[in-house]
């Protein structure tokens, strides 16, 4: 604001000053004898001004065109406003000077018409013909006055010299030799001494015989003629007499003369004076122009400025500056209220703002918050939208189903099943309870995963997000692998445990009752009673016994194993066991693929299974049966584990009870307890692996168990391809 | 040393200083010479050649009266520049063509003197004669120091009618002056 001021009062200074300047350019030229000394500093003033003036009009419309280029906020607008205004200011002063100046050449061109010429020259000539007159009649007087003189010596002409000046009622007379040497004067004024000196070149028309009459014009403005003439008596003499004409011939020639000469002046500055005119007019002009120029470019900008001002609050609000505030203008126009409503604005929007940062804060807060509990959950959470898109899920959503979901944002469940076969139950499940259109929900999801089996508990339920979208999903799973495994081992160990305290206690009286009955009455019965006894006892005996194994094999299930884990390397381990079977009836066949696999497994109970496989084996396949136990390495999402499979070419497994023959109690076999492969089950599960039974497309059963593999020492050698018999 | 005797010492120094004749423009010194008067004033003769050219002739024709001024300085030789001059005069007299007597008029401004001559020539010849025109008291002077005088001559355009001032700035014709005369005097 005080950069505008200094300039608008420098500028106005200037034009004062100018206009000041030009006035008193206007005075010299009208009073030229009084100020007529000023005209040219004046002139020299006003240029130099002028072109100051331009300097400052030129630095403005120098900033203007700067600010264009630069598109600074508010310049367009005010380039347009000052080419307007000057526009508007040019035209009308450009046509008023022009016709200023073609009235003014023609004005004083109308001075000088030819009719005034000739009067003028007539009223020379008749001023001329009238003084003509008198001189011939002064000449012709002074002459006839010289030749009156009757004495011959010059003295005695000077002696008379007062008498021929009064006689003549000359102002002055003197007399001259022919050298001009001034021989006596005489003198109205007796001051004077000395005459007036004729001319050089009119004493020597003189001498040269012809006498000089003239007229001019005499110390107090009168006019006077002058008369030379020689003496004709050949005395050498020159008279020089000088006449005061009539006073009122002197006076109408002398205006003559003035008029005269002030109208030829004039008539030769003719172009002179028109030159002044229009150097004065265009003066003029030129500060009309230029503080029209600076005026139009200074009303721009300063109307501009508040636009401008606004304009360039509207972009730091746009790029997020909601503490603008723009400086009040002093007028109170609708300008100085678009400013202050603009103010007021800002105000809102930054409390808005900060509300709204406040808000964020505290929503981050409670995001930091909930993803630092999220995430310390060792429950899966997944978000869902309405169409099934997974949106966010926690780090144990990651880990339970062992892919990284927060690269599926955004990606259907479907994509899961593709990126995990294992997966596909969970996904289906899930999918399917949307398409069904359960809002709520809960589940048990079993996987079957390198790792082995997966229990997963789900619960489903909606998710509102916004008040007029469809809402979402959340799925909270939790992994209840080991959860279900224990309850299920308790139960059963539960069961077998009261198994053997029912059972085991009255078998021991009745074993002992029986070989007490066989002991006492065999000897004393007669044989053929002695036989039944015999073999009656000999029976209950062997129940006895096997009830006894029985409920042992349920000591064993329900007794908590500690295994003692170690490094076995597979291959080896299996043509271990395989070996204690050589010599049978049966054909054994091995197919080792995973040289130098090992994974980590207590040999003992790892012995157990596998005899309690190959023995099932043997039962299925039957005397002339073939068995194979081959074992090969696969790895799934990361995981590299071991197959070890045991297949038999007997009937096969039930299709029936194919699902449940790991559970206790299910067997298809005539004797056994039915327990056999639920604890193998169970060991297989103590190692982290799971256990599957098969038939084969060509007959034939297997089962087949998969352990995580620790790792390799696999050193190239060729895998173990053999039978035994 | 009587008066006499450094009166002519004085017309003997000032009469071997070399004559100037350096024109500028239409004016030109053919003599310039300071004498010592009886008196003891120091004397300024000149005689002054003025050529006008044809435009200012032409304005003298048509009665624009010529303002001829002729300008003699004297300071200190070793005098600073903001020193004032020990003496200055301006000798002002203008010419003048009067249309009805036909005759060319010269007035002294100072003397209130008047002439007129029959033809612009003789009016000229005798504007350029300056003859013992007094410049100072020898008196005034210090007599140990050195004084520079210098004498110019030329035509005063600020006089001219108020239309004509502009472009008789800026026409070359109307710069009529001499190139200064300048010597160096101990008096």
């Amino acid at each position: 604001m005080r950069h505008w001021r200094v300039d608008a009062l420098a500028a106005a200074m200037l034009v004062v000053l100018l206009l000041a300047s030009l006035h008193m350019i206007s005075a010299a030229v009208q009073r030229s004898e009084e100020l007529g000394q000023w005209f040219i500093p004046l002139l020299l003033f006003t240029v130099v001004g002028l072109v100051l003036l331009f300097a400052l009009v030129g630095w403005n419309l120098g900033q203007l065109l700067r600010d264009y280029r630069r598109r600074v906020a508010g310049s367009r607008l005010s380039a347009r406003l000052s080419v307007l205004f000057l526009v508007l200011a040019l035209l009308p002063v450009s046509v008023v000077y022009f016709y200023s100046i073609r009235f003014l050449s023609s004005g004083i061109d109308s001075w000088f018409d030819l009719q005034v010429d000739s009067a003028m020259e007539d009223a020379l000539s008749l001023s001329k013909l009238s003084l003509d007159l008198h001189k011939l009649e002064r000449l012709k007087l002074s002459e006839n006055l010289l030749n009156s003189v009757e004495d011959s010596s010059q003295t005695a002409v000077a002696l008379s010299i007062d008498g021929l000046r009064e006689t003549a009622g000359a102002s002055e007379m003197s007399l001259f030799d022919v050298q001009g040497k001034v021989l006596a004067v005489s003198h109205a004024n007796p001051e004077f001494l000395a005459p007036t000196p004729p001319d050089g070149g009119m004493v020597q028309q003189v001498v040269g015989g012809e006498n000089y009459v003239g007229v001019a014009n005499g110390p107090d403005g009168r006019l006077v003629v002058r008369c030379l003439v020689l003496d004709k008596a050949q005395r050498g003499l020159v008279l020089q007499a000088l006449y005061p004409v009539p006073q009122s011939l002197s006076e109408l020639s002398a205006s003559v003369q003035e008029a005269y000469e002030a109208y030829r002046t004039r008539a030769y500055m003719r172009g002179q004076i028109k030159f002044s005119f229009a150097l004065s007019l265009s003066l003029v002009l030129l500060l009309g122009l230029f503080a029209a120029a600076w005026a139009a470019v200074f009303t721009a900008r300063r109307l501009v400025q508040p636009i401008s001002a606004i304009a360039e609050g509207t972009r730091a609000v746009a790029e997020g500056d909601y503490s603008k505030q723009l400086p009040q203008p002093k007028v109170e126009d609708e300008l100085g209220l678009l400013v202050s409503s603009f103010n007021a604005m800002t105000r809102r929007i930054a409390r808005a703002h900060n509300a709204l940062q406040e808000n964020r804060r505290k929503l981050q807060t409670q995001h930091s918050y909930l993803e630092t509990v999220l995430r310390g959950l060792s429950t899966g959470v997944m978000a869902l939208d309405a169409e099934g898109r997974i949106q966010t899920a926690n780090r144990a959503a990651d880990q339970i189903l062992g892919v990284e979901l927060g690269d599926l944002e955004g990606e259907s469940m479907n994509v899961l099943a593709e990126l995990s076969e294992s997966l596909q139950p969970f996904v289906e499940r899930i999918v399917e309870g949307f398409a069904r259109g359960v809002r709520e929900g809960r589940a048990e999801i079993t996987l079957y995963r390198g790792g082995g089996r997966q229990v997963l508990l789900c619960r489903h339920s909606p998710l509102e997000t916004e008040a007029d979208a469809p809402p979402g999903h959340v799925l909270v799973f939790d992994d209840v692998t080991e959860l279900v495994k224990a309850q299920r081992d308790a139960a059963w160990g539960e069961v077998a445990r009261r198994l053997a305290h029912e059972i085991k206690n009255p078998l021991t009286p009745i074993q002992l009752s029986a070989e007490r009955l066989r002991r006492k009455y065999l000897d004393k019965m007669p044989p053929d009673d002695g036989e039944v006894l015999d073999r009656a006892t000999h029976t209950i005996v062997q129940q006895v016994e096997a009830m006894k194994a029985m409920v042992n094999d349920f000591s064993d299930y329900a007794k908590p194993t500690k295994l003692q884990l170690k490094s076995l390397e597979v291959d080896p381990f299996l043509a271990e066991v395989a070996a204690l079977y050589e010599g049978g009836t049966q054909h054994l066949t091995m197919a080792l693929d995973v040289p130098g696999m090992v994974v980590e497994a207590d040999p003992v109970r790892l012995r157990q299974v596998l005899h309690n496989l190959i023995k099932n084996g043997l039962e299925a396949a039957g005397r002339d049966g073939h068995i194979t136990i081959s074992s090969h390495g696969g790895e799934e999402e990361g995981r590299d584990y071991v197959e070890i499979a045991v297949n038999d070419d007997g009937p096969g497994f039930d299709p029936d009870l194919i699902r449940q023959v790991f559970e206790p109690y299910v067997t298809n076999k005539t004797k056994g307890t039915g327990l056999g492969l639920a604890i193998v089950k169970r060991i297989v599960a103590e190692h982290g692996g799971i256990i599957r039974a098969e038939n084969d497309s060509d007959g034939g059963g297997r089962v087949v168990l998969r352990l995580p593999a620790i790792g390799s020492t696999h050193t190239g050698e060729p895998s173990v391809q053999g039978g035994r018999a | 040393m009587n008066a006499i005797t450094r009166l002519l010492l004085f017309a003997i120094l000032f009469s071997c200083l070399p004559l100037v004749a350096i024109a500028d423009e239409g004016v030109d010194f053919r003599r310039v010479a300071l004498t010592l008067s009886e008196d003891g004033r120091i004397l300024l003769d000149a005689e002054i050649v003025y050529d006008l050219n044809e435009t200012v002739a032409e304005a003298l024709e048509n009665g624009v009266p010529l303002t001829f001024e002729t300008h003699v300085q004297m300071r200190r030789a070793e005098a600073w520049i903001w020193e004032s001059d020990v003496v200055e005069h301006r000798l002002r007299t203008v010419l003048r063509f009067r249309p009805l007597s036909g005759l060319y008029e010269l007035r002294n401004l100072s003397g209130d003197e008047q002439l007129s001559f029959a033809t612009r020539a003789a009016a000229l010849g005798a504007l350029g004669r300056i003859v013992g025109m007094p410049i100072v008291a020898r008196d005034d002077l210090d007599l140990d120091q050195d004084y520079l005088v210098q004498v110019d001559v030329r035509l005063d355009i600020e006089a001219l009618p108020l239309p004509m001032r502009p472009m008789a700035y800026l026409d070359g014709d109307w710069s009529l002056s001499s190139e200064p005369w300048e010597w160096r005097l101990r008096p």
